[in-house]
This record gives C-alpha cells, structure tokens and sequence, in this order.
C-alpha cells in the first residue's frame, strides 16, 4: 500500500470533538493533525500522581521501551553519507592504538580531531586533505570509515603483536617522509602513543605539542605543569592529544582505502619484550584499582569474600571498622583516612558509609551497595543498592559470574573448533 | 672487750666505710648522668628538695592513700634513721636523745615494712618483682637491726644483753640493713631512687611543675644542631638521665597507660627502665614488671654509644604512645616519659626519616599545604561559605577587619565534615552572644600539634613561626579554639617562639559568657550523658571545669566515668597514633567508649574534634556523641537577653516549655 | 643487589603541588631515587639542571632530595628558561653512565614528558618509559629487565640494553621519607653550565589549567521528541536504583558489571 498521507476529514473532526459518541473509540490509535504531524492525546496518557495532578512520564522508562527499541534498530540502519577525498591536498597522520586490535574511545577522538583539522579552512569537496590512519599489528574492528578513516596504512607481521616502540617509530618515520603529512596525531595515551608519539619526536626533531586538549583556530590548548595548567600555543606539526579533544566523527562514513605500504626496514631493537606479566589483583595498590569489592563491618562470612573478589577478578578494600577488626590489613583501607580510590566500580558489602569512606570513594564512577539497612548513607549514594543478606547476594552473584564465563567458553571453544 | 664495746668500734668502722662506699657509687652515678647533654642546672631547685617531696610528690603518691602512709613511716624513719645513725656511730655524739630518737625513728620504719611487707605479699601486676621483692625485707632487717642496737644504749635493756650470739646477728643485720641502703643506694639497688629521686626533684627539667605549677608544652630544639633528637642516651639531657633513675618501677604509668591496656607495645615503666640500661650499659634479662605488650623481656640490650631504636627499644614502643600524659601525670617521681618518647621520635623523622604508617604522607602534606591531609590550602574556608564570616586581613572590599575581640581559631576540623557541624555551632553561639570575632581565613596554618609529636620538630617550627607572624599582623584579646592540641600549642608551645596569647578553649569561653549571663541555656532537659575528657585540654591544660560547668548548666548530671578529669583515659587520638597505627589487641576507642556504656549514658559529650572522630569511629550501636558546643546550641534559649537598666531580663519564650 | 659496578645517575627537577602549587620534591623523580638507590645504594649520583636559590627556604624542594639519603646533588647552574636537555646532555656525554632515571614528566612547566626521549635520542641509549621496577641487571650481557608500568596495575616485562634511560612511574615503590636532618646537611656541587634560552616557548600563553567540561552522551536521535527523551531519560533512570531480593539484586549487579566491560 502506498505510504502516502490521507486525511479523513470526518475522523479529525470526531477527534476533535471529544463530545461526539465515537471519539473515545477514535483516538486510541495515533491521530494526526491538520499538517499530518503526529499528536498526542495528553488526555489519555499518563496518571494520577500522589497529590492528584496528573503526571506524564516522558522519561520512556515506563510505556515507550518498546518504541523505543524499534526505533534504534531503524536507525542503525541508516547509511550515512560518504565523505570522498578524491584529491587530498595534504594529509593528516594518525597513529592508532588499537588496544586488543579495536578502537577506543581516545582512538575515535584522536581520528575526530584529525578530520577537524584535515577541513578547517576548505569547502566540501576541493582543498580538504585526507585523515591516514595507521595501524600496527592485528586489527579486529570494522567500523575505521564510520570513525573518521579516509586512507589506512595497515602493518601487520608477527612481531607488532608485542611491544616494539623502536620498530614502529623507524616504520613511522618512513611513512612520513613518503606522505609528508601537515600533522602528524597520537593519543597521548599510556596504551602506547604516548610513548611512541615522544619517540618519534626525538627521532625527528620535532618540537611535539604534549597532552593537546582543545583545538581552536590556528592554536592549540595543551595541559601543562602535569595537569594544572593550560598552555596556549600554535599549531605543531606533532600532537599527542588528549582523550576527547575533540568530538568523534559521527555524521559521515569515510573511504577507508588502504595504502600499500612497502616493507620496512627491520631495526635491530635494543628493547625486547618479554610479555606480560600476571597480575593478583590483589597486588594493584587501591588507588589503582578499576574494580573494588569493598568489605566492611557487615560481613560475616571473610572466606566468601575473598572468593568473591577472586571470582569476579577485583581487588579488595576494606572499610576502617573491618580494618579494626583485624579482618583486612590497614593498607586496604578506604576512604578519607586510609586511601583515596578512583575505581570504575566500587562495590561496597556491609558497609553502612562513615562520612570518611564516602569521601574516600568520591571519585569512584559507579558504586553498588550490598547492605541489609536501606536507610544508610552508602545506599543513598550508590547507583545499584541491594538491600539483602550479603552472604547471600554474593554466592548468588559468583554463580551467575561462573555460569557466564562458563557460557563464554563454551561459545569460545566451538568458535576455535570451526 | 664486750659485745656492745665491739658493736660499737665495728660500726664506726662499718659505716664509715659504708658511708664512702655510698659516696664512691654517687660520683659514678653522677658521672653516668653527666654523659648527657647539657641543660641548664637549677641549684636552687636543691633546696626545695624537701618541699617538693613533701608536698608535691607526696601530692601524686596520696592519691594511693595506703602507700602514702606507708611511705611516710617507711622513708620517714628511714631518713630520720640514717642521721641518727651517723650522728651517733661516725661522729659519736653520745647523747642519751639522740639515741631515744633513733629508737623511735627504726620503729616507724620498722611499722612502715611492715606494710610494704604486706603489699608485697600478692603484688598486683603493675609492681616490679625481682630485686623489689627484696626490698621489704630489707628495710625490716634495717630497722629491727637498729632497734634492738639501740635498746640497751638507751638502758630499757642492759648492755651486753645477749652476749655474742646477739652481736654477730646484729652484725650480719647491719651489713644486710646498711648493704641495701647505703651502699645499694647509689650502685643500683632499689633504694637508688631515693638518691635519684630527690636531686631529681630539685634538679628537675620542668622546675615550674612544683608548687601547683604547670608544664607542658613541649621544649623546642635547636634545628642547626650536627643531630637532631635523641639517637643514644647520651643525646637526652644529663637531668633527663637522671630522672630515669629516679624511677621506682610502682608501676602507675603502667595502670594508666592507654597504648598499654590496648596491647599495643608500650609500657611506660619499662621504656624508663629500658633508658637506665640504656644509660648504665646491659640487658634488660633483670627487669621484673610487665613487658612491653607483645614483646618478651631478655632480648634487647643497650648502652650509652648504642643507638636505642631496634637495638633497646623497638620503634613500635615509641610510635604507641597517644602523648595522652597520664604517665606523667600518674609519676610520683615526677618523671618525664613523653619528653623522652618524642626526643626519641625527633631522631627518628628528622634524621632516619622513619615514621611509621601514613607519618611520611602526613608531613609532605604539611610541609606542602599547612594541613595533614593535603588539602588545597585555598580551600580552607569552603565550609564556611554559607556562613559570613568576617576575616582579618587588609583587604577592605572584602570587608576584612584587622582588629576584632577574638580571634576564632579553626583549626584542622576546617576540612572534616564531621567537625563542620561543631564549628558552625560555636559559631551560632557566637553570634547569639554578640561576640565580635574574626577568622584568619586561608592565611591560618596548622597548628603544628602533629607534626611536632610525630617528631617533626622543623615542620611544627615553621608552621609556628608562620602562625604567629600571621597573628601578629592583626589586634585581638583573645583566641578562641574548638581544637584542644591547637590551643595547646598556640598558649603552651608557641611562646618560645614569640608567641605570647590569651587563648582559650571553646569550653572556658563559653562558661564565662554563660556565667555573664550573655548566653542563655535551657536546663530542662534531661540527658543521660557522661563527659570524656581530652587529655589536651585536662591533664595538658588543667581545664576541667568548664566544660562541666556548661552541662550542668544545661540541667545535665554527668554520669561520671571511673576514669576522669585527671585519670580520663585517652581516645586515642593524640600523639599521631592514628596516623602511625601500631597495631595492638583491642583499640584504644573501643575501650574508652565501653567506659562510656558502663555508666549507662546515652549521650558522650566531648570538647575535642579528634576525640570526635576516634569515638564516633567505635561501631554502632554505641552511645551518641556530641560536642559540647552541638549540645549548647540545642539548648540554647534564642532571643536571649536584654538588658535593661534594673539588670537582665530574660526572654522566656524557649524556657517555659 | 649489589651493582657496585654499574653508574647509575638520577635527573631530579623541582616538583610542584597538585593543589598548593608549591614547590616539593617531585613525586615521580623521588621515585627514581629511591628506584637507584635500591639498586647502587650510596653510588647513586643526582644531577638537578637550574639554579639554587640563596634563600635557605626556596631550596626545600631540592633539599628533600638530600633528605632520602644522599650525600650530595650535583648542580648545573642555569638560567629559568634555558633549555635543560642541551645542558644535561652536554654534561651527561663527558660521563659513563649505564642507567639515568628520571620521572615520566615533570610537574611544572611544559611537562611534555620529552626530555628523556631526547636525552636518549642524543646520547645513543636506549629508552624506556614508565618503569616500574627493575628486577635484575646483567652486567655480562650489558641487559636489565624492567618491569613497565600499563594501566590498572598490569605490568610488562621488558629486556633492554645497558646503557639505557628509564622513566619511572608512580606505579614505582613509594619513595623513603625525607628527613629534615641529612636534607639540610646535604651539598650541592654547582658547575656554571652554557645555556640556550628557549626561545619558542616564551610567545606561550600560560594560564591555570580550566575544568574542561564533561562530555555529554552523544544522541543520535533525529527528532526533538527522541533528543529530549534521551536528555531526561538519564537523570531519572539508573542513579540510586534499590532491589530487593537475592536473585534480583546478583542479576542487577551482574548486569552493572557486564555493562561496565568487568566481567
């Protein structure tokens, strides 16, 4: 049927006049205005509310989840327009990361600022110059056009796979005095570009713009004094750029094409990797530490808790009380008077939430309590509370986590045998 | 020749010698002491000897009234003894009242051991056993000794009573007696803090402790010296070393001793005990009282070249201490064991660079932000953003001042949100009694408390220096404090650097106003509440009335605990204890909050932010506690007072609920 | 350890305080102190580029070094702005050296990190950044391993050739404290050094580092009714969420975990 828009005047009138017999029936489904636009009948939507006012939750949280989905599956589907550079009249350097082979956050916003910088001060189609990515070893993600990649340069032999900054900056340098690039992009990150970013520019002699945070027209905005100041300087040739320097590339696809590149010549390294080395997670100091399962006053159950925090891979802090208590040595301490953290997730069992711990665990970005007392103050600041026996909420939680890795394994092992 | 001629001829002989023996061990001890320091010598401290033990020693000794009195007859007799004894063998005086004295006097002594006999019989722990368990004995066989000698000479029995089988008792009695108490005295037997004792009383460090006087602030050191702090025994002051020896090992420090009840240790007694070996070369194997906590005696020795720390003492034993000073305050020998903890500790941060726990981040962050916890120094006044509060400077935009009445000390409780709702209390009293006060702002420093008994005697000289050239700059009558070390430091330890203040502690100031009539308190409520005293503003300050005064005020009847104003056990928070954390068997919070519970309280008034934390850090449930300031602002009477020309009137609006 | 052998010479600069701004001791150059002295014990040489103050109290910064322990600091005497790696190159060349520490970057300044890059780069070491420890030195081979610091305490294991410049990490064991004493009765021994000012620097502008504003989702929503839906929908949802019961409460820590990429 044709998708096209007709009005029925008759039924826009009953759905007008709420008098009429069959309105009711009529504007249970979407009605349309006089322009065709979609309205809402706010008589019919929302409730009651406590003091008896009528409440519309426009959050989606209650009806529209539905909806919701369906219109995010449409529009993943939507194909964005294609960003060509057919000519490039110069071109811009960026070296990936790729931590695990994918693109990161920082890496994205490295490529954003790449193309800021690659069509400042030129129309559409004529003068722009072309953003080259350049990957070392193993590269799993197939999103590099969405993010901003016009040209890539991929490397790829056995020994990338491990960490060798002297071979990649010798490959860099050649790859520069190929393509002459104006600017030349590393995340200064600690995954890699950081150090290979400051290696290329002792290697080159280039003065390099460090910890870039902000570009404005023809300068740039870098932290200096490690952190506590802004330095505005101009534009260098080298930048290693902070993570969101600039916004991602989200409204364009980009050609992606790859440039063959010539093998390179083989640096006899003086550094030589030797792997990683495993890490207890119980050796992370505190303030390190991404994930925290933080044990307090509250736990019966010592031994359970150690398993916990080795099952899901956390390392363990300890609120002062089960410091006390002798159940936790001193330097696992959290909060005001034992160590500040900054942990992604902090999970906090038993712990009711003294005025010091909370301000130890200020910066922490997520927290979960596990508490049997809803009225604490560790509730009233986590993102996720648990109210229940912790005993408990913890075995059933190491079940799940087992079941899932052991899922994880099972989907691993049949994707190896295929 | 008979018996009693022979006696006679013997103990001339025997005493003289004695006597010679006696002085030979003084000037070898008097050269052990001399191997310290120099400090200024207090002659005429010497002829208060017998003052200061009469009254202030034995002030310390009757709080135990049946060792008071013991002692009374017991060293009483002794002394009376001894110049008679001289007077009537070495010199011969053969005067009929001198020998009836002597009777009298080796009775008292006799009735004295008698008691000591008795105490000694089921020790409790805190006394020494080994050499001291001898002791009794040996005043006994002194006394009776010079008793029966003296009975014929004064013709109750005649001469020759006995015959020779007596005299070579009496004999061998002399020499044991005599042996103990003379030649003992001065070569390291029991009776050696006799000796030491009393030149120490009048030699004493501190000579204004004596006669109800006070002190103490800590004494500052010269920081361009070739070594800073007490690494061998020969770095403490000579009169230090000698008031270790004045020790006679009763044990009261040990009672009450917070580190020591926790098992943390640390036990005061020993620590002094541990410098007399260390002074006089040797192994701690004799010592018979209780050890250290944890640590078994025999295995340290020391001498007066040999480092201290790890070698006599472990550094654990220095870092327990709470600098509470109930030691000090328990001494009858008037002994100084937190001067020596911290000389000890000052060797240690400033030249080892080892204090223990968070010490080391503590200090970088003084030295780096004038607070302990690394504050942004800028950040000072956050807390009080809300508040309004006229700051002294010379700013007029910002409407500062550079004279007001008080001056309102913050202190460290700035950064602690706990402590916030104390200061916003007092500053609502305040303002409700019109004070007219002012804060130092951002320009406030530390006060130094910490760093100095952390043994960082440089931080706390700069922090000092800085604080007082900040005061200096503006016109004030008097500093008001929440903070207890604080106003410690600024009234007691700022002075010797020119620092010269009218400082009180919140609690003094408010129960003037209260007294004035300028604050107005309901005292209808009831309260079960109990009070803990801070060591800093008690023992330290002598304040112990005030903050009483206030509750009662508020209609309060304290329920006392057993320890008290000068006996109050420690929180745990002085000293830097919390911060050097020396693990022990209990925490010294617990302890003090399950005196609290004792006297069945719900409530635990406190006058200190660091008393705050440490108790409000023991697990609930517990009693609640509260400053005295939070409790007065509950109970204050709003609208207050007017004066009017007949007197005060008072606003009833609050008080006839 | 002993590495009685090894020359070993540690870059200190003078630290600033993250909130205070004061000078101090540089918390990743004292960690390369104490990093050499674990390692050569008194043999550790220090060497500090810049100019002592005659004011007792402006040397503390550098005093605290002294205060770790060392004997003395070897000072080459230059002007504020002049640029330090040609001077300590140049001095560093007339030396046999096998290690130089130094902190991954200074706390003032540019703090772009470089100077080890360059120092290496022009005195023909190998480089490495971000150590954490140094497990052990071959002296036959002319190799050290080292443990490099990653990210939420991973570690890596790294064989480099003797001679090389580390920077070290926080991650780095805590630096001994720094006592008052040794620290005043320390020396410094000054060598006048010839310096280049740095000319590029100076057309800088300089100023206290802004909050940068934190980066608000993304919302791809082609209607105004879908952008205002994503604006509210994460004040309300999420934050503070309360479960009861074991099976729900595990399931719902589950999935914070699962979103969060921890488990």
């Amino acid at each position: 049927m044709s998708e096209l828009f007709r009005r029925d005047p008759r039924a826009q009138w009953i759905a007008r006049n709420r008098l009429h017999p069959m309105h009711q029936a009529l504007v249970i489904g979407p009605v349309f205005g006089p322009s065709g636009l979609l309205r809402k009948n706010l008589h019919i939507i929302g409730f009651i509310g406590p003091n008896g006012l009528k409440r519309i939750d426009r959050s989606g949280a209650s009806n529209d989840s539905e909806q919701g989905s369906r219109r995010s599956a449409t529009a993943s589907e939507v194909i964005l327009p294609l960003h060509q550079v057919i000519e490039p009249a110069f071109y811009v350097v960026v070296v990936l990361d790729l931590v695990s082979g994918r693109l990161n956050g920082h890496d994205k916003d490295t490529l954003g600022l790449a193309q800021q910088l690659a069509n400042r001060n030129c129309g559409n189609d004529n003068g722009g110059g072309a953003v080259v990515a350049i990957a070392f070893g193993e590269l799993k993600d197939d999103s590099l056009d969405k993010a901003g990649v016009d040209r890539l340069i991929h490397i790829n032999d056995e020994q990338y796979a491990h960490y060798n900054p002297e071979q990649r900056c010798n490959d860099l340098q050649g790859i520069i005095a190929e393509l002459d690039p104006q600017h030349i992009l590393l995340p200064d990150s600690i995954n890699g570009g950081g150090d290979l970013g400051r290696r290329l520019a002792a290697a080159m002699k280039q003065r390099p713009a460090c910890g870039v945070w902000k570009l404005n027209d023809d300068s740039v905005v870098c932290r200096g004094s490690a952190g506590k100041s802004d330095i505005t300087r101009p534009l260098s040739k080298l930048m290693l750029v902070m993570e969101e320097c600039s916004e991602p590339v989200s409204e364009t696809r980009h050609e992606n094409i790859e440039i063959p590149q010539k093998s390179s010549r083989l640096v006899d390294g003086k550094l030589l990797d030797q792997g990683n080395i495993s890490v207890d997670p119980n050796a992370i100091p505190l303030a390190e530490a991404g994930f925290i399962l933080s044990g307090g006053n509250g736990i019966n159950d010592w031994a359970q808790f150690h398993h916990t925090a080795s099952v899901l891979g956390a390392t363990e802090g300890a609120s002062r009380v089960a410091v006390d208590d002798g159940n936790m040595p001193r330097e696992r301490q959290v909060g005001a008077t034992g160590t500040w953290v900054t942990a992604q997730v902090y999970i906090a069992v038993g712990i009711s939430g003294a005025i010091q711990h909370m301000q130890g665990i200020g910066q922490c970005d997520k927290v979960v309590a596990i508490n049997t007392d809803e009225g604490c103050d560790m509730v009233k600041r986590a993102d996720i509370s648990a109210i229940g026996d912790s005993t408990e909420i913890l075995a059933r939680l190491v079940e799940l986590v087992e079941q899932r890795k052991l899922a994880k394994q099972t989907i691993n092992e049949g994707t190896s045998n295929e | 020749m008979s018996s009693s001629e022979f006696l006679s001829q013997f103990l001339f002989t025997l005493i003289s010698f004695a006597i010679l023996l006696t002085l030979v061990g003084a000037v070898k001890r008097m050269l052990l002491w001399s191997q310290g320091q120099s400090s200024t010598i207090h002659w005429l401290g010497l002829l208060q000897i017998p003052r200061r033990y009469l009254v202030d020693l034995h002030h310390v000794v009757a709080r135990d009234k049946y060792m008071s009195n013991t002692h009374v007859a017991t060293a009483g007799g002794f002394v009376l003894s001894s110049i008679l004894i001289i007077l009537l063998y070495v010199f011969q005086l053969k005067l009929q009242i001198l020998t009836w004295a002597l009777l009298g006097s080796s009775l008292l002594m006799f009735v004295g051991s008698i008691f000591v006999m008795i105490r000694r019989r089921n020790p409790p722990p805190n006394l020494s056993l080994g050499k001291w368990q001898r002791l009794p004995k040996s005043l006994m066989v002194f006394s009776l000794s010079f008793f029966i000698l003296t009975l014929p000479a004064t013709g109750i029995l005649p001469s020759d009573t006995g015959g020779w089988l007596l005299a070579v008792l009496l004999v061998a009695g002399i020499i044991w007696g005599i042996g103990e108490m003379f030649f003992g005295m001065t070569w390291g037997g029991p009776m050696k803090h006799a000796f030491a004792g009393a030149l120490h009383l009048g030699l004493h460090r501190r000579q204004e402790r004596f006669g109800n006087g006070q002190s103490t602030g800590l004494k500052a050191i010269d920081l361009s010296a070739k070594k800073l702090g007490v690494e061998k025994p020969i770095d403490f002051k000579w009169n230090q070393l000698l008031s270790f020896d004045a020790c006679v090992e009763c044990g009261r420090c040990e009672n009450n001793c917070p580190a020591f009840a926790a098992g943390q240790p640390l036990n005061p007694k020993k620590l002094i005990q541990d410098m007399v070996i260390g002074m006089a070369g040797g192994d701690d194997a004799k010592f018979a009282g209780s050890p250290y906590p944890g640590i078994k005696v025999g295995t340290h020795k020391g001498g007066a070249i040999i480092p201290i720390v790890n070698v006599l003492v472990e550094s654990d034993t220095l870092w327990s201490c709470t600098t509470c000073r109930a030691c000090v305050d328990a001494c009858p020998m008037m002994i100084e064991h937190v001067d020596a903890i911290v000389d000890m500790r000052r060797f240690e941060t400033m030249e080892k660079g080892q204090t223990p726990g968070k010490g080391s981040e503590i200090l970088e962050n003084l030295s780096a932000t004038d607070n302990p916890n690394g504050f942004d120094p800028s950040s000072r006044m956050n807390w009080a953003a809300d508040q309004n509060l006229t700051v002294f400077g010379h700013d007029e935009k910002k409407q500062e001042v550079t004279e007001a009445d008080v001056l309102l000390w913050i202190g460290d409780a700035a950064f602690d949100m706990r402590n916030q709702r104390t200061l916003r209390a007092i500053i609502k009293l305040l303002r409700a009694a019109d004070v007219n006060f002012a804060v130092l702002g951002d320009a406030e420093f530390d006060s130094g408390d910490l760093a100095r008994r952390l043994g960082d005697e440089a931080t706390f000289q700069r922090l000092a220096t800085s604080n007082i050239s900040t005061m200096n700059k503006y016109q004030f009558k008097t500093i008001v404090t929440a903070d207890p070390h604080a106003f410690h430091c600024i009234k007691n330890e700022y002075v010797e650097f020119g620092g010269n203040y009218n400082v009180m502690h919140h609690t003094g100031f408010f129960a003037d106003l209260v007294t004035e009539n300028k604050l107005l308190l309901d005292n209808s409520k009831e309260l079960a509440l109990t009070y803990h005293d801070p060591c800093y503003l008690g023992r330290y300050n002598g304040e112990y009335d005030a903050p009483r005064f206030l509750l009662e005020s508020m209609g309060v009847k304290i329920k006392e605990m057993d320890r008290s104003k000068s006996t109050a056990r420690c929180c745990g928070g002085g000293g830097g204890a919390p911060v050097t954390d020396i693990p022990g068997k209990q925490r010294i919070p617990d302890m003090r909050m399950a005196d609290v519970v004792e006297t069945k309280a719900e409530i635990v008034a406190v006058a200190c932010p660091q008393c705050n934390l440490m108790l409000e850090g023991v697990v609930e449930p517990r009693p609640e506690v509260k400053d005295i300031a939070e409790l007065m602002l509950d109970a204050l009477i709003e609208g207050g007072i007017e004066n009017t020309g007949e007197g005060v009137v008072v606003n009833m609006v609050g008080a006839q609920l | 350890m002993s590495n009685n052998n090894l020359s070993v010479i540690s870059l200190v600069s003078i630290g600033e305080h993250p909130t205070s701004r004061r000078p101090r001791r540089a918390e990743q150059d004292a960690r390369a102190i104490e990093l050499g002295i674990k390692l050569v014990g008194d043999n550790l040489q220090t060497l500090h580029a810049g100019k002592l103050s005659d004011d007792p109290s402006q040397q503390t910064a550098l005093r605290s070094y002294l205060g770790m322990g060392l004997s003395e600091i070897h000072l080459l005497e230059m002007s504020e702005n002049a640029d330090a790696v040609l001077v300590i190159a140049e001095y560093l060349k007339q030396q046999k050296i096998d290690i130089i520490l130094t902190g991954v970057r200074a706390e003032n300044g540019e703090s772009s990190g470089m100077l080890p890059y360059l120092l290496a780069e022009q005195l023909g070491m190998a480089m490495v950044t971000s150590i954490a420890e140094i497990l052990s030195i071959d002296e036959v081979n002319q190799q050290a391993e080292v443990l490099q610091a990653l990210p939420r305490g991973q570690r890596r294991k790294l064989k480099i050739d003797l001679p090389f410049i580390a920077s070290v990490d926080m991650a780095a064991a805590m630096p001994r404290q720094s006592a008052f004493g040794p620290a005043m009765r320390g020396q410094f021994e000054a060598t006048q050094a010839a310096t280049v000012t740095d000319q590029e620097s100076s057309g800088w502008q300089v100023a206290d580092a802004k909050k940068r504003p934190k980066r608000l989702k993304i919302i791809k929503a082609k209607t105004a009714a879908d952008r205002f839906k994503a604006a509210t929908a994460k004040a309300s949802g999420g934050g503070g969420k309360v479960v009861h019961g074991v099976e729900e409460s595990a399931q719902a820590i589950l999935d914070l975990l699962v979103e969060e990429g921890l488990v």
